[in-house]
């Protein structure tokens, strides 16, 4: 890595650790106090005058023909308009049907239950059993079954012919929802004329120009997207979907403000969740811990659409082996990203198939990773990541490494603790898209502009943290905006690309704003630039000078300076690695799991801000516990009803349920940055489903790991 | 949610008054609605499954909550008692499965405002007889769902018709405390066994879960213990996650305790029944010595006493080791 000081625009670098004054330290976000004050905006927050709310009638048959009666939705007080969203059918389980607009919420919500629809049920599948039986209806005109892909290498027949133990299993893992705790939607301010604003809940700013303006019949320079603040999206909030559409449409009708955020339980079936998956798998493994072969196939229960699956081996490197998928298509609405489209699903199969495999041949489950996990050097960081973990959950003093714990309650032991690994990959690097402005003016301020959104995920703070670092400012000095459409062009957050692509481009606005900056003082002082540098607090030295930040911006001509900043490719790089440990307590009496604690250890080149990385780690690790422990879509498969749509019975994590968590930052590489926010969501469940199996010998091989299935898996122990 | 009437009587006898109408006399045409803590009652109005047109408020009625001494050291708690005031009431003795029973349900939040007869009084949370979309047995239908469906937190004893649990975990603390239920409407005040109070599908009217008329109010519940000082109690509830959350099974435990012996006890099943389910046959299998060894075995053989007549569904089969687990997981810490 490169330690020369940063005297022009062209030496591009992130500065040495020991240089980094705003950059590698812990920073709170900027925007925490609004946050926790509730004086931060969000578009569910939006209030305009003469507003008008809307809301969706859903279908509740997964394809049913659809007759509406929109007189008594017309009658009740306070409507203003009904009018059906969808042709004479519905293809998918809680598809808006009609939308409902009204001068307040809740004429809108008895507006909506005033709509008398009936529904004619028309053939349905909502399971991969019912899509693939003989006489299924077509879910999918071109057929139930999406394109089916192998992979394969080597020689399978001598790859079993090699093993001494063989493991065959099927993992299921059930449909997931995002559970944003912001519904999608949005909030249009159009009240007539030609201009608009749009206030989105989506996960790229620009997706509110993309649309709009159409349905608004504007143009699209007179369109202007605002998300300022967003409250979660994990990859179901790219487009403005049918909610954003639609709102568009009854505020061009109206021409009124419209205010459509789905309630909850139209969020839950029409907003998108990660694909289900079920593989069953064949694999045999030597007595030194070898994976000999593996056979896997594969089905992807993405609704109306593929669903998505890393295959396998995942991560392991695996000399025989065929891997197949296929989409099997069901009358439920299609999947969209979800932090870490298809991994997750694969690390499950992956990792449970691993634990099995070295319990049948007596080898610790560590070793045994180590002895699949590829060995280039490229890839050598995952075991010396293993290894740290293994290190840090307390896997050497731990007693059952190679075979389960007791299931048995006797000798008043009613409890016992195991211990899971997993381990993922992912990219994380930047591409070009973002173009950021950096601006300051005579009296001091150092404006940053793009219009990139904050996800949660802290790239507001990011974005003041890496131009203060250029001056030596501190971060309240910097004024971030962002999350406009008026700004330079974003990125979507969406394959953890955002920080590698927008802290990039922010560093060169920045450098450029310091060479400008220089230049202006060494004109003025008649010094030579190259001998002028920022110390800490802007001020600039040498060749015996000293210029404060305030006198070298009065400097400045009456319209401040402006620099532009784009993607430096050589500031960012790629490739995610990681391993994580869980440590859990199976309750024997009851089957309860108690994650007592995880350990995560990930690489992301430079951590800029540490503490929104371990933010990141930790709420990946809190997501799949919650995933791995709870949460399941219920769909009853002979009525084609909806059973858990509301966090009552669609169960998340609480505060109870969160483990200790000792998140472990891998910076010894020295590349540039790299996202971070989907890698860390993907070897948690792994870990948990191997923690469990590892403590009392039930291995789940379906999620959620529920206590009801341990109990049952225990009795069965007990039995045999 | 339908628009509805709100009234605010300031006496039972003005509630009841209030609820005496010709249609209130049978829940098939009852419109008004007793209204206590309204955290299950305005949840059902949100979701249309009631939609009363008046709702009688009780929680102002001077003396209808609180909690007073009755005969012997036996308690009176008032029918509006919130639970929040229960949880921190006792840790030992008698009464101590009251307060680890309203300990487990809900958040701080509800606990607030949530009373003592409405979680007497709560709906099932079946999935099915939570959904609009589906007219099953308990909102006269034809057909339990659950029965043939997902019925992972369905009912393993006493089910048939319907198969809901009762979600209630103050009715099985009580029923341990032998409680008494007192009752008012505009002809006067009854008072029945709690164990009375409560039905089962098979032996009441099927859309409900107790023989609570619409024009009748909850006034008190009164523990009926003999010599209470004598007794020590205790709850567990077990739920697939942990806080805010209903049962997947739960044991009330009480044990009279005499020079050294069990002389009489009491075990109430909750979220494995359509009601509190009290388990006469393995009470008494638990009287006798105190030594760990022989309690042990009692505890072992009342527990499969309690579950004797277990019919597990597809999906609840765990709740037969789980409930045995607990029971005696629960003498182990009343003994101890």
């Amino acid at each position: 890595m490169s330690t020369t000081p940063q005297q022009n625009a062209d030496e591009l670098a992130w500065p040495a650790p020991e240089k980094r004054r705003s950059i590698g330290k812990d920073t709170r976000r900027i925007d925490g106090p609004a946050k926790v004050t509730g004086m931060a905006r969000y578009s569910h927050d939006v209030r305009l005058p003469g507003m008008v709310y809307a809301r969706f009638v859903t279908c509740a048959l997964p394809a049913a023909a659809i007759e509406l009666d929109l007189t008594a939705a017309l009658a009740v007080p306070g409507v203003v308009e009904v009018v059906r969203v969808v042709g004479d059918s519905t293809l998918y389980l809680g598809q808006p049907i009609a939308a409902v607009t009204a001068e307040t919420p809740e004429a809108a919500a008895e507006g909506a239950r005033a709509v008398a629809v009936t529904l004619t049920e028309l053939p349905w599948a909502v399971t991969a059993e019912q899509s693939l039986a003989p006489d299924a209806p077509k879910v999918n005109p071109r057929g139930n079954i999406g394109r089916e892909r192998t992979q394969e290498e080597g020689d399978i027949e001598a790859g079993f012919a090699a093993s001494d133990a063989i493991v065959e299993a099927t993992y299921t893992i059930p449909i997931q929802h995002h559970s944003c705790l912001e519904t999608h939607g949005m909030v249009v301010d159009y009240r007539g004329g030609d201009s608009a604003v749009i206030h989105g809940s989506v996960q790229g700013t620009f997706a509110l120009l993309d649309g709009p303006p159409d349905s608004l019949g504007l143009d699209a320079s007179m369109v202007e997207g605002d998300v300022q603040h967003m409250g979660g999206g994990f990859g179901s909030k790219f487009g403005i979907g049918i909610e954003g559409k639609i709102a568009c449409e009854i505020a061009k009708r109206l021409g009124r403000p419209v205010h459509l955020m789905m309630d909850r339980e139209t969020e839950f079936h029409a907003s998108g969740n990660r694909s289900g998956n079920s593989v069953t798998i064949k694999a045999g493994a030597s007595k030194d811990g070898v994976i000999q072969a593996l056979v896997a196939d594969s089905n992807k229960l993405g609704g109306l659409s593929g669903g998505s699956y890393a295959g396998l081996p995942y991560v392991y490197s695996v000399a025989n082996f065929s891997s197949t998928s296929r989409s099997v298509y069901t009358n439920t609405d299609g999947n969209r990203a979800f932090r870490a489209p298809g991994h997750p699903q694969a690390s499950f199969g992956m990792e449970s198939l691993i634990d099995e495999l070295a319990y049948a041949i007596g080898k610790d489950l560590v070793e045994m990773r180590l002895a699949n996990l590829p060995d280039d050097e490229q890839h050598s960081v995952w075991r010396r990541q293993l290894r740290r973990v293994a290190d840090e959950i307390g896997w050497n003093e731990h007693p059952y490494k190679s075979a389960p714990g007791p299931h048995k309650v006797e000798g008043g032991r009613e409890y016992v603790e195991g211990i899971g690994f997993g381990i993922s990959v992912w990219g994380g690097g930047g591409y070009p898209s973002c173009e950021v402005e950096a601006r300051v003016d005579r009296e001091g301020s150092l404006i940053v502009s793009v219009g990139v959104q904050d996800l949660g995920t802290g790239s507001r703070t990011l974005v003041a943290m890496v131009a203060a670092d250029e001056f030596g400012l501190e971060v309240h000095q910097v004024t971030a905006r962002i999350g406009n459409t008026r700004f330079g062009n974003g990125v979507m957050s969406g394959g953890s690309v955002t920080t590698a692509s927008l802290a990039p481009a922010v560093k060169d606005a920045s450098n450029k704003m310091r060479a400008a900056l220089i230049a202006l003082v060494a004109t003025n002082t008649g010094k030579d630039a190259s001998a002028l540098s920022f110390a800490d607090g802007g001020v600039i030295v040498g060749d015996g000078l000293r210029v404060s930040w305030r006198d070298a911006c009065a400097l400045c001509p009456a319209g401040g300076l402006t620099t532009h900043g784009v993607f430096q490719k050589a500031l960012q790089s790629s490739g995610v690695h990681g391993a994580q440990a869980a440590r859990v307590r199976i309750d024997l009496v009851t089957g309860e799991v108690k994650v007592l604690k995880m350990v995560a250890i990930h690489d992301m080149g430079i951590a800029l801000n540490p503490m929104a990385v371990r933010s990141q780690i930790q709420g990946a690790m809190v997501q799949a516990v919650s995933y791995a422990l709870f949460e399941e879509r219920l769909i009853d498969a002979d009525l084609g009803i909806a059973l858990n749509p509301n966090f009552e019975s669609y169960r998340l994590a609480n505060v109870h349920s969160i483990p200790e968590m000792t998140v472990i930052i891998d910076d010894e590489d020295g590349r540039g940055v790299i996202g971070i926010g989907e890698p860390p969501a993907i070897p948690g469940i792994g870990a948990i489903a191997g923690a469990i199996q590892n403590a009392c010998g039930v291995r789940v091989r379906d999620m959620p790991l529920s206590p009801t299935k341990i109990l049952i898996g225990l009795e069965e122990l007990r039995r045999s | 949610m339908k628009d509805f009437e709100y009234i605010q009587p300031e006496t039972v006898e003005a509630a009841t008054a209030a609820l005496a109408t010709k249609e209130n006399a049978d829940w098939a045409t009852a419109k008004a609605r007793v209204f206590g803590g309204g955290q299950d009652l305005l949840g059902e109005m949100k979701t249309g499954l009631e939609e009363p047109s008046a709702l009688v408020n009780v929680k102002w009625i001077q003396g209808l909550g609180g909690v007073t001494q009755a005969d012997g050291g036996n308690l009176k708690f008032g029918a509006t008692t919130k639970l929040r005031a229960l949880e921190g009431l006792f840790s030992s003795g008698a009464f101590q499965v009251l307060s680890e029973a309203a300990k487990t349900i809900g958040s701080p939040q509800i606990r607030t405002q949530a009373t003592l007869a409405g979680n007497l009084c709560q709906r099932p949370r079946c999935l099915y007889y939570r959904r609009p979309e589906a007219k099953c047995l308990k909102k006269g239908g034809d057909e339990c769902f659950a029965y043939g469906g997902y019925n992972k937190f369905n009912a393993i004893l006493g089910g048939g018709p319907s198969y809901i649990v009762h979600p209630s975990d103050m009715g099985p603390a009580l029923m341990a405390l032998d409680a008494q239920i007192e009752i008012s409407d505009s002809k006067g005040t009854t008072e029945m066994a709690l164990d009375d109070f409560f039905t089962l599908p098979s032996d009441g009217d099927v859309t409900r879960e107790n023989v609570l008329r619409p024009d009748q109010v909850v006034i008190s519940l009164r523990t009926g213990l003999d010599t209470p000082s004598e007794w020590r109690s205790t709850y567990l509830k077990f739920q697939e996650r942990d806080g805010f959350d209903f049962a997947l099974s739960a044991v009330a435990l009480s044990l009279r305790v005499q020079n050294g012996a069990i002389t009489d006890a009491r075990i109430v099943l909750g979220g494995v029944a359509p009601r509190p389910w009290r388990c006469r046959e393995a009470e008494q299998l638990l009287l006798g010595s105190m030594e760990a060894a022989s309690l042990a075995k009692r505890g072992a053989a009342a527990a499969d006493a309690a579950l004797l007549g277990a019919e597990p569904l597809e999906h609840n089969a765990y709740k037969v080791p789980l409930t045995k687990g607990l029971l005696q997981r629960a003498l182990r810490q009343l003994t101890a």
